[in-house]
């Protein structure tokens, strides 16, 4: 459905943008797009859209190329900005509705459901709105119209965990009618949570793309353990840290090796446990900085 | 794009009825004084006298130039230049702010996300652009029209040229910083170089009338185009002129477009 092939943007101004991007994102998947800010996400995003334009390299939606089907793809697609800047003087039913008009015919009851769940206040300005409420437009904007695609550029900040969780809602319901997502966030859990794979990027370039599953089988732990004798960080630990008498790292050789080690040592208390997608994803930074 | 229209129309309206109201009060205001100035201008013509002709020129007054005794060439030397400096600036910022605004505010990204093209935007917004200094030049040709049937004999050429040549200049003016929005999205930097430019080409325009040496800038001054002297005596706007500004606009726009459809936009 989304299709990236060596896509580069160089920006004249600022040195980075993307580099080399090979992607390619399944029709009714939600594709979870993770790094740290400045990585290259909201490039890759802004590509899509057309706001700027590929350096090298192509992308397509659905078959269509991104400079010049632009028009033909934006009318499938459902955008929510990490950054929400609407018309500050408008009213959100007005802005809603001017939202609207350029995809044609808005579906009421849904957008009704949309409003109340979201506990959204239609009669307000704009201008008026928290961080988080105008989010909340910027939601039911994207997804009133019922998108073949939806691309989300960190879609949850601002929100509380409730309305959080309310979006997923929102989202997996669009996955069922065979949506394709692409969720570009900085926040892991939330995108362990929704995504079927991920893209991990860095500095501009994609290192590494797996399914959430697979992430998770990866064979580090998260080791924790109290003990008087002292223990050398190795390059197999990742994260090493001490905190309250407590020495935590992320063991990323096999678990044998992990068992002997331990062995040595005199434990008074230990757990281990799966990492967190956190945890894998400063193990796969980090791998990379050492290659 | 219809929709694009009536939406930006709308967040324009309070600002052109502010404007309008201002050009409107200031024609207003210089048509109302006529009468108590019109037995003192034997005792003006005197006066005026001793200022050198180069002086009385700039201000339209020269040989050649307006009777300021006369209904029309009074408001061609006091209430016309008004309407056109304060026109010409309300072009220049709803030019200049039109699309930077967009860019400024961040909100071009919503924009540009739905399915519609540069090109309309560009498009619908200078017919917006184009329609508000239209409305304000009729507002002020209504005010222009009740005046000059009241105080003297109305000449419909000279009201529709007195109403509508301003349009000209402030659509150069409003084109111009059109097209500078394109490259410099900060819109209070845009604001400053549109003004600059009123300002400015009014500066040359007086230069150009006050210095034998510098005639030749009246070629580049939009003021002179639009010139009430023409306007009053010959009822016309010379054809060179409405050549050279049909031709700024056009290219000016047209490089808008031209820049605009293949920029990234980064806000």
């Amino acid at each position: 459905m989304i299709k990236l092939e060596v896509l580069t943007k160089y920006y004249k101004k600022h040195a980075r943008g993307i580099l080399d991007v090979s992607l390619e994102i399944k029709k009714g998947e939600i594709f979870g797009f993770i790094g740290p800010n400045g990585a290259g996400k909201s490039t890759t995003v802004r590509t899509l859209l057309n706001l700027i334009f590929p350096t090298s390299g192509t992308a397509t939606v659905d078959g269509l190329d991104v400079v010049a089907d632009t028009i033909a793809i934006r009318k499938m697609v459902g955008y929510i900005p990490s950054e929400v800047n609407f018309y500050d003087d408008m009213y959100v039913k007005d802005f809603i509705r001017y939202s609207c008009s350029f995809h044609g015919e808005i579906d009421q009851p849904f957008m009704d459901t949309l409003v109340e769940k979201l506990e959204l206040d239609l009669s307000r300005k704009i201008e008026d709105l928290s961080f988080g409420n105008k989010k909340k437009v910027a939601i039911v904007a994207a997804l009133v119209t019922h998108p073949k695609i939806l691309i989300l550029d960190e879609p949850t900040s601002g929100l509380d965990p409730l309305m959080q969780s309310i979006f997923f809602q929102f989202l997996e319901a669009e996955k069922k009618n065979g949506t394709t997502i692409f969720f570009s966030s900085h926040n892991l859990s939330e995108v362990q949570r929704i995504c079927d794979r991920v893209g991990i990027i860095k500095e501009g370039r994609l290192i590494k793309v797996e399914t959430v599953e697979d992430i998770m089988k990866t064979r580090a732990k998260t080791v924790r353990l109290k003990t008087e004798d002292e223990i050398k960080p190795t390059d197999d630990m990742i994260n090493f840290e001490k905190v309250n008498g407590y020495i935590s790292f992320v063991y990323t050789a096999e678990t044998k090796k992990l068992i002997q080690l331990l062995s040595t040592v005199n434990v008074i208390d230990v757990t281990i446990t799966e990492p967190a997608l956190e945890e894998i994803f400063m193990h796969y930074y980090e791998r990379e900085d050492q290659s | 794009m219809k929709k694009l229209i009536t939406t930006e129309f709308k967040r324009n309206l309070r600002s052109l009825i502010l404007w309008t109201s201002i050009v409107a009060g200031m024609a207003a205001l210089m048509l109302m004084l006529y009468p108590a100035f019109k037995d003192a201008f034997s005792q003006l013509e005197e006066l005026l006298s001793i200022y050198p002709e180069e002086f009385l020129e700039a201000f339209g007054m020269g040989e050649g130039g307006l009777d300021m005794s006369d209904f029309y060439g009074w408001f061609g030397v006091e209430g016309y230049l008004f309407v056109n400096l304060i026109g010409g600036s309300y072009a220049a910022i709803l030019g200049g702010s039109i699309l930077s605004k967009e860019e400024d505010d961040k909100t071009i990204e919503f924009l540009l996300s739905k399915p519609i093209s540069r090109d309309r935007i560009l498009f619908g917004k200078a017919i917006v652009v184009a329609l508000n200094l239209l409305l304000l030049n009729t507002l002020v040709g209504i005010v222009l029209l009740i005046a000059f049937t009241i105080y003297g004999d109305l000449i419909v050429p000279v009201w529709l040229l007195f109403s509508y040549a301003p349009f000209i200049l402030q659509m150069i003016f409003a084109s111009l910083s059109f097209l500078i929005s394109v490259f410099i999205t900060k819109s209070r930097k845009v604001l400053s170089i549109a003004l600059g430019i009123v300002i400015g080409m009014y500066v040359i325009d007086l230069i150009s009338k006050l210095t034998e040496e510098f005639e030749y800038l009246k070629y580049i001054t939009p003021y002179e185009y639009i010139n009430a002297v023409s306007i009053v005596n010959d009822q016309m706007i010379k054809p060179l002129y409405l050549l050279i500004s049909v031709l700024i606009i056009g290219v000016s726009f047209t490089s808008a477009w031209f820049f605009y459809r293949k920029k990234d936009i980064t806000a």
